[in-house]
């Protein structure tokens, strides 16, 4: 089992980015990695057990993933991944937000577990834990963070 | 029933910050507000049970708080207060220190829920918040950033 952790500061309340990353269908709008993205069987996309159908950018293949748990109260989504080009099974992953009370901040910690079934490791780990996660974060803060 | 959140970035790796706060003898050594600190009985400070007797500067009021729980891998512990100048009863707080691993910082989190015994339950919500907690967090910070200075 890998695991993968990726925490970051945010310099924005954290009902502002929950606002932004809430929306199970929006990855795309937001995080230049992926394109196009729809929920299947027109579901809404905050109904847990949605599955989101989405596109790496430039033609990587595309992603379906399953929303597992949706939390308002704790700023927190948990969802798994069905089909990927990745080499990965039984992939889960976690976003929650927590409120900085002291400089109304976010902290953003980002985690997922998973197996690498084939071929490189740390080249998985990569593109989820830098080019997904962290760059979400980086995306994030440059979209909505105070310039201080 | 009374619940006090705090929450504030430390910049300084989460490893240091848990090695200073870990120890529950440390208070006089990182708490701004704290004079003296003993573990009852000679325990050591990271025994499940274990009593730390202390004194506040502004007034030499004494506190003796009970360790609950304490966790190295999630960075974690729980503390009861048993005896304490604040007009609290059923008073139960815990630290978390989380890692942010993309600006090499900590995310210290101190909460506490408590009964308010007389007095004011928001303003003794807001001193236990800002003068206990806030001061604690500033207080870490500015004291590993002059070590980071000083090597």
């Amino acid at each position: 089992m890998t695991k993968v952790f990726v925490s970051a500061v945010i310099n924005a309340p954290v009902q502002e980015v929950w606002s932004q990353v809430r929306d199970f269908n929006n990855l795309p709008e937001w995080h230049p990695k992926f394109s196009r993205s729809h929920i299947e069987n027109g579901l809404p996309s905050d109904r847990v057990g949605c599955v989101r159908n989405f596109d790496i950018a430039g033609g990587g293949g595309t992603i379906r993933e399953r929303l597992l748990e949706l939390s308002d109260m704790d700023y927190s989504f948990r969802y798994c991944i069905l089909t990927s080009p990745l080499p990965v099974e039984r992939y889960v992953a976690q976003l929650t937000l927590y409120p900085v009370t002291v400089g109304d901040k976010t902290v953003g910690i980002w985690t997922a577990e998973f197996d690498v079934t084939d071929g490189d490791e740390a080249g998985v780990v990569k593109a989820v834990a830098d080019d997904t996660f962290g760059k979400a974060f980086e995306i994030l803060n440059d979209r909505l963070g105070r310039k201080t | 029933m009374i619940k006090v959140y705090r929450s504030a970035i430390i910049h300084s790796p989460v490893d240091t910050v848990w090695k200073l706060v870990r120890d529950f003898n440390a208070l006089p050594k990182w708490h701004p507000a704290i004079a003296t600190s003993e573990i009852e009985g000679g325990l050591p400070a990271d025994q499940i049970g274990c009593v730390r007797r202390f004194t506040r500067r502004r007034d030499g009021g004494l506190l003796r708080e009970q360790l609950l729980s304490l966790g190295d891998d999630t960075r974690t512990f729980t503390y009861s207060i048993l005896v304490s100048p604040m007009p609290v009863a059923n008073y139960v707080a815990s630290m978390r220190f989380t890692p942010i691993t993309m600006q090499h910082a900590t995310f210290a989190e101190w909460w506490a829920v408590f009964n308010v015994t007389t007095f004011a339950q928001q303003a003794t919500a807001d001193d236990i918040g800002d003068n206990v907690f806030v001061a604690g967090f500033a207080a870490i910070d500015k004291l590993l950033a002059g070590r980071k200075e000083a090597q």
